[in-house]
């Protein structure tokens, strides 16, 4: 490719928002939202899901390279795309339109959950140093005080029914502005899909939620930081 | 709907980036009128329904048979063409606003010129003059022409624009028509020579990657025009092409 001007990365910037919001952090949502809902199967699968992860190698690198990196980059293309244009679903109210809408409040709504949710959980972790301290019990200890009240419920339900919409629908923004759906029909039905698709997710977060709400898993955290 | 008169709520503007204000006219109401002829009228006798006098409205008409585009106006908060907005079936009162996403010239009157701008960066025209003759053009696959003719409608009216949540006074967003006319003149098999330039000239900021699928342009559209279908054909293609140059160039 000839020198790359400011017009050309503009339009490559934006073509990467969209890829960023499938791979890495759709991806990643997917697999988040259906590991953690082991919780429902039992206290020991769970535990051994975040034993897994946290014993990756380069575990610190991937975070950054895979998930931080993208997050946010997405999340500044976002606001940028969204303070460019003017929302008008009132004088204008048909469906995309509102999906239009809700896509870019539900994406201001993930962002703000994820500074807490982040900083509750990520930031402790990389602060003392993963060695310092026994990750399962320290997550699920953070956990079963958050939802030992309807104000973390209720924050933790309405991120995660944010985060699995913005997927859904941005899964179909994605497949229309790559040119993968093309006619009114095919982006009516693909709709429907992503859409059930972003359900399924939101009712495996939900799941955890709530048994962790209903049985909180007694754990000591070791915690020597 | 019989009606003895109909009022007419009118944004005024004096001049370019003047202060907007509003103006009521009442007029009797006449079976068959149109916005178009309501504004005629209101020229012939320019004074509001408190009786003062004022300067007449300007507006811009031209074709009255909603193929040019040019009295593209808001009527009743809804962007559409005022020579085919019947009176007998609009509201009471009827409230005329300029569009809101082009600058205004004088009260009802925009300028559009941003449009016409975008159709010559993208060649919205066959090239077909050169220092040589490049031949009969290719047969059109009647398909193709079904599709090109839907395109072809176009009139470059704003209305796909007005309505859209992305597209602003102030951005510098191309949008629904410009993309159209990108796939409208590279199905046309001449027109294809210069398909390349076309999409890469929505491959620049303000182009197809700021669309955000909010899709009002394809609901406004008064030729109904698959412009939401072009979008997607326009956001394949250019696809391929950044692939494209990623490789070969």
């Amino acid at each position: 490719m000839s020198k790359l001007t400011k017009e050309d990365l503009h339009f490559f910037l934006l073509k990467l928002h969209s890829l960023t919001g499938i791979v890495p952090i759709g991806i990643f949502l997917a697999f988040h939202l259906a590991i953690n809902s082991l919780r429902t199967v039992g206290v020991h699968q769970y535990q051994f899901s975040i034993d897994l992860i946290n014993n990756l190698p380069f575990l610190f690198g991937i975070e950054v390279l895979f998930i931080y990196v993208p997050l946010l980059l997405h999340s500044a293309l976002g606001f940028y795309v969204t303070f460019a244009g003017r929302m008008n679903v009132r004088r204008y109210p048909y469906y995309r339109n509102w999906m239009y809408t809700l896509q870019r409040i539900t994406g201001a709504i993930v962002f703000a959950f994820l500074v807490y949710h982040m900083g509750t959980t990520v930031v402790p972790k990389i602060y003392y140093g993963k060695e310092l301290f026994d990750a399962a019990p320290f997550l699920i200890d953070a956990m079963n005080r958050e939802f030992q009240t309807w104000g973390g419920r209720i924050l933790y339900l309405a991120g995660i029914f944010s985060a699995a919409f913005h997927f859904a629908n941005g899964l179909w923004g994605f497949c229309v502005s790559w040119g993968m759906i093309v006619g009114p029909s095919a982006q009516r039905n693909a709709s429907v899909v992503f859409l059930l698709f972003g359900l399924v997710l939101g009712l495996l977060g939900a799941a955890t939620v709530v048994e962790f709400s209903l049985h909180p898993v007694p754990v000591a955290p070791s915690f020597t930081g | 709907m019989t009606r003895e008169t109909i009022a007419l709520k009118i944004k005024r503007q004096d001049a370019p980036g003047a202060k907007p204000y509003w103006n009521v006219f009442k007029l009797p109401s006449l079976p068959h009128a149109n916005v178009i002829s309501c504004l005629q009228e209101i020229q012939r006798n320019p004074v509001t329904a408190d009786g003062k006098t004022v300067t007449p409205v300007t507006w811009d008409c031209n074709c009255l048979e909603e193929v040019c585009g040019s009295c593209t106006m808001r009527i009743n908060g809804r962007v559409r063409q005022a020579c085919t907005a019947l009176v007998d079936i609009l509201e009471d009162p009827i409230v005329l606003e300029p569009m809101s996403k082009f600058p205004v010239v004088r009260d009802l009157q925009v300028d559009r010129s941003r449009m016409f701008e975008n159709l010559r960066k993208i060649k919205g025209w066959i090239e077909i003059d050169g220092s040589y003759d490049i031949g009969e053009g290719p047969v059109f696959p009647e398909k193709i022409r079904e599709k090109a003719y839907a395109l072809s409608q176009c009139m470059t009216c704003g209305c796909c624009l007005e309505a859209c949540p992305q597209f602003t006074l102030t951005n510098d967003f191309m949008g629904a028509a410009t993309f159209s006319q990108v796939r409208y003149f590279n199905l046309h098999p001449t027109g294809a020579m210069n398909k390349e330039e076309r999409l890469e000239a929505v491959m620049k900021s303000g182009g197809i990657a700021d669309c955000g699928n909010a899709q009002v342009c394809v609901e406004v559209c008064p030729k109904k025009i698959p412009l939401t279908e072009s979008i997607a054909e326009i956001g394949r293609e250019t696809t391929l092409q950044l692939l494209k140059n990623l490789v070969l160039k």
